[in-house]
């Protein structure tokens, strides 16, 4: 599956940036899919609490971890979820364990090593703005 | 000098009305914007159907006037209007064509939620619940949603541990 990199305004200047984002149907809310950043530099798939309640992932009895997000400290509780992504030709459905985070500054979930770099082969082609992702069979 | 608010005499559905600009403004407030079909006008950097304007702002049936007759009349009050770039029954422009116009068009949304489809901002709210009720309200599916980002924290994924 390919895809454009995302492109967004830049919030300093009046340039657009463009990042490699991708959307996550999380649960089956399909009306609604995250915009998600692929992220190495993640250890795992991050999104924001507001996710969990609007697909009513029930979190509170989820051990509470303390994780260092975009230089902040936030509160995630783990869920294993069904998460799906698509493209106009094909698309893939995993379960994963996802962190619910809260606060949540990013503008994006994360897509991080644990529960999507081990679930692809990621292409990243920076200088042309795409990224290419082939699902591992395991 | 203040500016003298321009008040124009129309007649929609038979109906005489003497409309301001500011009253289709002040009427708008608080109002959600329904799915745009095709036609669309900007009331306080917001996108509606001329038919949901004029029939809020007059309270008339919205069978009883035409789309056109809707964008006209608003258009003569200064609101400019437009047409979706993309629709479902049109060939679909490029990635990247769709992207720099959406990109641009972000901008106006800095720090709010946004639900895009195609290469429309379908709906935006000060939280992703208002967003997704919104969605679910109106029968829509977005491509995707996110906050368009205030700031460069929020535009980067700085490597969480």
């Amino acid at each position: 599956m390919r895809f454009r990199f995302r492109e967004i305004p830049d919030p300093r200047t009046a340039t657009i940036r463009a990042r490699p984002i991708v959307d996550l149907v999380v649960e089956g809310l399909e009306i609604a899919p995250q915009a998600c950043l692929i992220d190495s530099g993640a250890t795992a798939v991050r999104l924001g609490a507001h996710v969990a309640e609007l697909c009513g992932i029930d979190t509170t009895d989820a051990a509470e971890t303390r994780l260092a997000v975009g230089g902040a400290l936030v509160s995630a509780r783990m869920a294993e979820v069904s998460l799906r992504i698509a493209s106009d030709e094909a698309a893939h459905e995993w379960n994963a364990p996802v962190w619910f985070c809260e606060p949540w500054m990013p503008a994006f979930g994360l897509l991080g090593l644990t529960g999507f770099f081990d679930h692809f082969e990621v292409t990243i082609a920076g200088y042309d703005g795409w990224v290419d992702l082939k699902p591992l069979d395991r | 000098m203040p500016e003298k608010p321009v008040v124009r005499r129309v007649t929609i559905a038979g109906h005489p009305f003497d409309l301001r600009r500011s009253d289709v403004v002040r009427a708008l407030r608080g109002v959600d914007p329904e799915p745009i079909t095709r036609h669309f006008v900007v009331v306080g950097s917001r996108r509606f159907p001329p038919k949901q304007v004029i029939g809020q702002v007059t309270g008339l049936d919205r069978a009883d006037f035409t789309s056109h007759q809707a964008r006209r009349t608003l258009m003569r009050l200064g609101f400019s209007a437009g047409r979706r770039s993309y629709t479902p029954s049109s060939p679909q422009p490029r990635a990247a064509e769709q992207h720099d116009r959406l990109a641009d068009r972000l901008r106006e949304f800095t720090g709010e939620w946004v639900a895009i489809k195609d290469d429309d901002v379908l709906h935006a709210s000060d939280s992703p619940q208002a967003l997704v009720g919104w969605l679910a309200r109106h029968g829509q599916k977005a491509d995707s949603v996110f906050r368009v980002p205030e700031d460069d924290l929020a535009a980067s994924g700085l490597a969480p541990l």
